[in-house]
């Protein structure tokens, strides 16, 4: 049964701005952690782009492999840690839409 | 939020009685309707229409409401009367 | 009353008995009423400007929860009325100085305001919405089996042929979706009189993760309304990868539309 985001009091729970210190640092935590996910999806997407167009060596290959793999896990960690899903890393751009692809 | 496990869902909202519950439809699809939808009119003597306009500044989550607006072509100007 | 009332618009229809209307109550918890001219009539209340005036209103329509209750009260008398006949609804917050100048606005628009309700007769306004399905995590990569020829591939370059093939997945599940998509909506479009694209809504409204891929409303006859839905629950099954959710019968918000312009025959004119 689909969650009916649309009752009342909902729409304004998501617009409401809190200024106490705790979700202070954990806005600026999911925004440092958003731009490292980007940045590591950004960097993912450029070694299969390499690897597919040959320029690389096994060597090579195995190397960048194993540290996006590393980086993935660790950003898991990061998630965990600080007890933030995986959706809660984005940006709304407004008309752009969100800053990470859906998944 | 869960996402569905049933891949069609029918939202029906009309009862039986003359008068639908208000609680079944979903703000949003209301909000879709009816400040992007109905006539609109506008005239010397009208107060104001809708200021969707003003609307889409301070509620910047409604940017569809705006889209629409645009597509449709309307004379922003008018509604800002 | 001695505060300053101006009117609020909800709707118009043919002619219609005003003592009918008395049992409803709108926006502001006015008693609703009939303003005929034209053999119109826009359905209608007094309302305080102070809280339903232009500056009011500003200030109000900013406020979710004011927002929310409303649209729902606009939608009550539109919804109730709309069941006794056509009726073309008003956008939010249509609001007149007087009943005079209701009265001047079903005179001047009265040629579209007739052919509007005329279009909408005995039609229905459904909505349909698709949602891309979630992907299962990790599935492609999981039924994929060991390539031939793999030889020994470290830990590392397996990890990047896992992710190579799980986006290749997705965006192709994500081009399969949109497809569905617009297959959706050009089936139900041929169904309906008339159909009309919402632009998605916002997942910060919905609540919903996924994708919304279509947010259309079809203006349909009444008597297509069962075919209708039987053709969206067929579509769901052709089309797995997307979600559909059906809503209705609506009043014809989305189709009652009129000219810009007033339509008096004699071509353009300026309306003010």
């Amino acid at each position: 049964m689909t969650a009916r985001a649309g009752e009342p009091g909902t729409l304004a729970r998501r617009h409401r701005i809190d200024a106490d210190p705790e979700s202070v640092e954990r806005g600026l935590v999911s925004l440092v952690l958003t731009v490292v996910e980007l940045l590591r999806q950004l960097m993912e997407r450029q070694a299969l782009r390499r690897v597919d167009d040959g320029t690389l060596s096994d060597e090579q290959i195995e190397r960048i492999g194993s540290t996006l793999m590393a980086l993935e896990s660790r950003m898991g960690e990061l998630r965990d840690h600080f007890g933030l899903n995986p959706e809660d890393l984005n940006l709304d751009l407004g008309p752009l839409g969100p800053l990470l692809p859906y998944d | 939020m869960s996402t569905e496990h049933t891949d069609y869902e029918m939202q029906p909202y009309r009862s039986e009685s003359s008068v639908a519950p208000r609680d079944h439809i979903a703000l949003v699809d209301l909000l879709d309707r009816v400040l992007a939808g109905g006539v609109v009119v506008a005239g010397e003597i009208t107060l104001s229409v809708a200021d969707v306009d003003m609307v889409m500044i301070s509620l910047r989550a409604l940017v569809t409401s705006v889209s629409a607006l645009a597509e449709s072509g309307a004379d922003l100007g008018e509604l800002a009367r | 009353m001695t505060e300053p009332s101006g009117v609020w618009v909800y709707a118009v229809s043919a002619d219609v008995a005003a003592p009918s209307l008395s049992e409803l109550r709108g926006v502001g918890d006015e008693p609703v009423r009939g303003i005929s001219a034209a053999g119109l009539t826009a359905i209608a209340g007094d309302v305080p400007l102070a809280e339903f005036g232009e500056s009011a209103l500003r200030r109000n329509l900013e406020d979710l929860a004011w927002l929310e209750a409303t649209a729902r009260a606009h939608h009550h008398v539109i919804d109730a009325l709309g069941q006794r006949g056509p009726l073309v609804p008003m956008r939010l917050a249509t609001v007149y100085a007087n009943g005079a100048g209701v009265a001047a606005m079903l005179d001047e628009r009265a040629t579209d305001l007739r052919a509007a309700l005329s279009r909408i007769s005995a039609h229905q306004e459904w909505g349909v919405k698709a949602y891309a399905q979630q992907s299962e995590p990790g599935s492609p990569a999981a039924a994929e089996p060991a390539r031939s020829g793999a030889a020994r591939v470290g830990p590392g370059a397996s990890y990047l042929r896992r992710r190579r093939d799980e986006l290749s997945a997705h965006s192709q599940a994500r081009y399969d979706a949109i497809a569905s998509a617009e297959a959706v909506h050009i089936r139900l479009s041929g169904l309906a009189a008339e159909a009309r694209l919402h632009p998605p809504q916002a997942p910060q409204l919905t609540g919903i993760r996924s994708q919304m891929l279509l947010n259309a409303a079809y203006l349909l006859d009444e008597e297509r309304a069962e075919e209708f839905a039987d053709a969206v629950t067929a579509l769901a099954l052709e089309h797995p990868g997307v979600r559909l959710e059906l809503t209705g019968p609506w009043p014809p918000y989305s189709f009652a539309g009129l000219p810009d312009r007033p339509d008096h025959g004699a071509g353009r004119r300026r309306e003010h």
